[in-house]
């Protein structure tokens, strides 16, 4: 145990670092609960984006498939060539129970017909499918990475707390428990020692009075 | 014209082609590698030998497709050099020449190096191949124009007149519909004698029309374009649908209105596909038909007059055809799809 001082000062200080402590602990136990409802809001809806994603993931696959195989890679290849484009996406950010989590603003990715680059009269509607599906799995992945992020800082935070908790719970509150306990002992060995010596003291004056009085009696 | 001695060598080079009970054993057969050792007991065995040196497997097999398609059409231009009937083989072999020109101005736009610009060309058309060396070294799209003007080729034309709206509003769109305008008009122009097998041929290229048309009006409705630029897509000179019915088909405003309306023209046939499958059906499920019509169409000119140039273009489609059949058979192979969904996107003829 740490080295304290069996003092009624020291145990006043040590009650109320355990007052405080416990605080400490309601508070941190009521964030997690909240954090815990809110990743459970997310997550339900993550699930299903997530399967969504595979959907979309396994159509735009599908979508390029078909027109590689009817239209020739060297077509689709050169279509991508006009499509090529930079995305641009905002972050900004926001406070849930204290923990930052991004918030991504962008104008949706995909595209009609007629802003894609290439001209319509030599491309085929299934290279423009194939184009749609990945423009819908990008504008998905973009969603989810918000999502996403969000959802594994609230754990991080949600685990730190749980860390947090138990150490206050486990650790921290009983130590200073121990250490109140110490002192309270030790100061209740010490008035009872300070009994013992002032009734030990108090014999001896009796005593040496008695003495006293016997002699002046003789 | 006669065309005898060439129309004997391509009825030869079309009883090779493959017919359905050998593109039928191609379907099921296991893997890549099996369908490489049975295209080597076709005419394509040589084109294989070379393409899978460089290029294994999906790739080499891609590869050995384009250069058979290539080296089918020089043939056949050698067969015809110096007749009249040249020009009609290079109506269809020009559109290659589209491909490519569209493929060099798309990779000069956004930097591609050439010689992955390269990788994507087919030298079928009526480029050489020291103009499409000299386009890829361009640094860019103003000096490939350029290049095209000093080397007179007629496509310099078009693509310098819009090239001050491409400088102005930096739309690809507008060069690459110049480029297919200009195909077109030149095709229908080459087309406007009187005899019978320019007739059948003007007659094939006014239906490629109305199908392209067709597929730009349904998708542009699908993603409700403007009408009005909608109309810059449009081609002229369709057999059925002049601007005008164009311009109304496009103004009705939904997929099921556009294909209501084919009803009394040679296209009805997407209503029943409408019919059957419902209002939610992909516009490339209505270009798998259109397609297939055009194909048939164009194939149909094989068993014409025996000594007209027609065969000469119904073997191209066909040739043309097996090529996307096998392309087909090999990338779904590739990719373990079922055969019945690989029938389903072939054309048999």
């Amino acid at each position: 145990m740490e080295q304290v001082h069996p003092t009624r000062m020291e145990l006043m200080k040590k009650r109320s670092q355990i007052l405080l402590a416990e605080q400490g602990r309601d508070l941190l136990k009521e964030k997690m609960e909240a954090l815990i409802q809110e990743f459970f809001k997310i997550m339900v809806n993550f699930s299903e984006s997530r399967e969504g994603l595979e959907q979309l993931a396994i159509e735009a696959d599908l979508a390029l498939l078909v027109a590689e195989a009817v239209d020739d890679p060297v077509a689709v290849k050169s279509a991508s060539y006009a499509t090529k484009r930079q995305i641009m996406v905002d972050i900004a950010g926001k406070n849930i129970m204290g923990v930052p989590v991004p918030v991504i603003q962008k104008k949706s990715v995909a595209l009609n017909v007629m802003e894609r680059g290439y001209g319509l009269i030599g491309t085929s509607s299934r290279i423009n499918e194939a184009a749609e599906k990945f423009e819908a799995e990008m504008d998905m992945i973009i969603r989810l990475a918000e999502t996403e992020t969000t959802l594994r800082r609230l754990g991080n935070e949600i685990q730190m707390n749980r860390r947090r908790v138990n150490a206050l719970d486990q650790i921290i509150i009983p130590e200073l428990k121990e250490q109140a306990k110490y002192i309270r002992f030790s100061i209740e060995e010490r008035e009872r020692e300070d009994l013992f010596r002032l009734k030990k003291v108090k014999k001896l004056i009796e005593r040496k009075k008695k003495k006293k009085l016997m002699a002046s009696v003789s | 014209m006669d065309n005898g001695y060439v129309n004997a060598r391509v009825k030869g080079m079309y009883s090779r082609l493959l017919d359905k009970g050998s593109l039928s054993n191609l379907i099921l057969k296991p893997d890549i590698s099996s369908l490489i050792t049975a295209l080597e007991d076709t005419p394509y065995r040589e084109d294989l030998e070379r393409a899978l040196v460089l290029k294994p497997g999906l790739s080499g097999i891609e590869e050995a497709l384009r250069q058979n398609f290539v080296r089918t059409i020089q043939k056949i231009k050698g067969f015809l050099e110096g007749e009249k009937s040249e020009r009609y083989i290079a109506i269809f072999s020009s559109r290659w020449d589209i491909h490519n020109l569209k493929t060099i101005l798309r990779g000069k736009r956004i930097y591609v190096p050439s010689g992955q610009i390269r990788e994507n060309l087919i030298p079928a058309g009526e480029f050489d191949e020291a103009l499409l060396s000299e386009l890829l070294k361009q640094p860019d799209i103003r000096s490939v124009i350029d290049l095209l003007a000093t080397f007179d080729v007629s496509y310099a034309a078009p693509l310098t007149e819009v090239f001050p709206e491409y400088t102005e509003k930096s739309d690809l769109i507008i060069l690459e519909n110049a480029l297919d305008r200009f195909y077109y008009e030149r095709v229908i122009g080459l087309v406007q004698g009187k005899s019978t097998e320019e007739q059948i041929i003007r007659q094939l290229v006014q239906t490629e029309i109305d199908l392209i048309n067709l597929k730009s009006i349904l998708m542009m409705v699908r993603d409700d374009i403007d009408p009005d630029d909608g109309e810059r897509i449009l081609l002229e000179g369709g057999r059925v649908f002049n601007l005008k019915k164009l311009r109304v088909m496009l103004k009705l405003g939904s997929v099921a209105g556009v294909i209501e309306s084919l009803e009394g023209t040679p296209y009805r046939f997407l209503e029943d596909l409408r019919s059957t499958e419902g209002d939610n059906l992909k516009i490339s499920a209505y270009q798998h038909l259109l397609d297939e019509y055009m194909i048939r169409h164009a194939v149909r000119l094989y068993r014409g007059d025996p000594l007209s140039v027609t065969v000469v273009i119904g073997f191209l489609w066909a040739k043309y055809t097996e090529i996307m059949n096998l392309r087909i058979i090999a990338r779904c192979k590739n990719a373990l799809i079922s055969p019945e969904e690989m029938e389903a996107e072939m054309v048999y003829v």
